[in-house]
């Protein structure tokens, strides 16, 4: 099995724990892990894409996917995570979610 | 004309979308690859953006006019830039 479909089958069952699916957004899926086994390959870990790797092991440990537990309350206020892969189970419709930054969510 | 600042990640998707709204209307951008800057550059923009998001290193991050806008909005690129819909 090939890093990309093992990262579909293992990421899938750990985030339908915790209420996420992978997005209905199948193009934005496939350019998503497309990313990640990149990033796999060059730093060590599946980075999340949208994320900035700062070279702090402990801030770098938060952006790998799927890296939902760290920002619980985060995604589950925007109803996907930072760059989209995951979306809510009851999640239809993806576009209609957007990227919200902390700063701007009353937590 | 506007100044304006993308601050991206090269394998991000959202930034490619945000990179082209601005391509498709030829608006000229600066954009800046924080995974190909070098160290001081990084560590300045990881600064810039906590500063704005809340601490999290999230990007596309764009800068229309000092107005910074975290993620990919059209709608508010639209507005800070008075477009058209």
């Amino acid at each position: 099995m090939d890093r990309k479909a093992l990262f579909r089958e293992r990421f899938g069952r750990i985030v339908a724990l915790l209420g996420y699916k992978f997005s209905p957004d199948e193009e934005l899926v496939n350019d998503l892990l497309d990313a990640e086994v990149e990033l796999e390959r060059r730093y060590g870990a599946p980075y999340c894409p949208c994320q900035g790797r700062t070279g702090v092991r402990s801030e770098d440990m938060r952006i790998v996917c799927p890296c939902i537990p760290y920002h619980r309350a985060h995604y589950d206020a925007m109803k996907r995570c930072w760059c989209g892969l995951y979306v809510h189970q009851d999640v239809d419709d993806p576009d209609a979610l957007t990227q919200i930054p902390l700063s701007e969510l009353d937590l | 004309m506007a100044d304006i600042k993308v601050y991206a990640l090269s394998y991000c998707p959202w930034c490619k979308k945000t990179r082209r709204f601005f391509d498709e209307r030829h608006i000229a951008v600066e954009v800046v690859e924080y995974d190909l800057a070098d160290k001081p550059e990084q560590d300045r923009i990881v600064a810039e953006i906590k500063a704005l998001s809340g601490g999290d290193v999230t990007f596309p991050c764009t800068i229309i006019d000092g107005t910074a806008v975290l993620g990919h909005h059209p709608d508010r690129y639209i507005a800070l830039l008075g477009l058209p819909e």
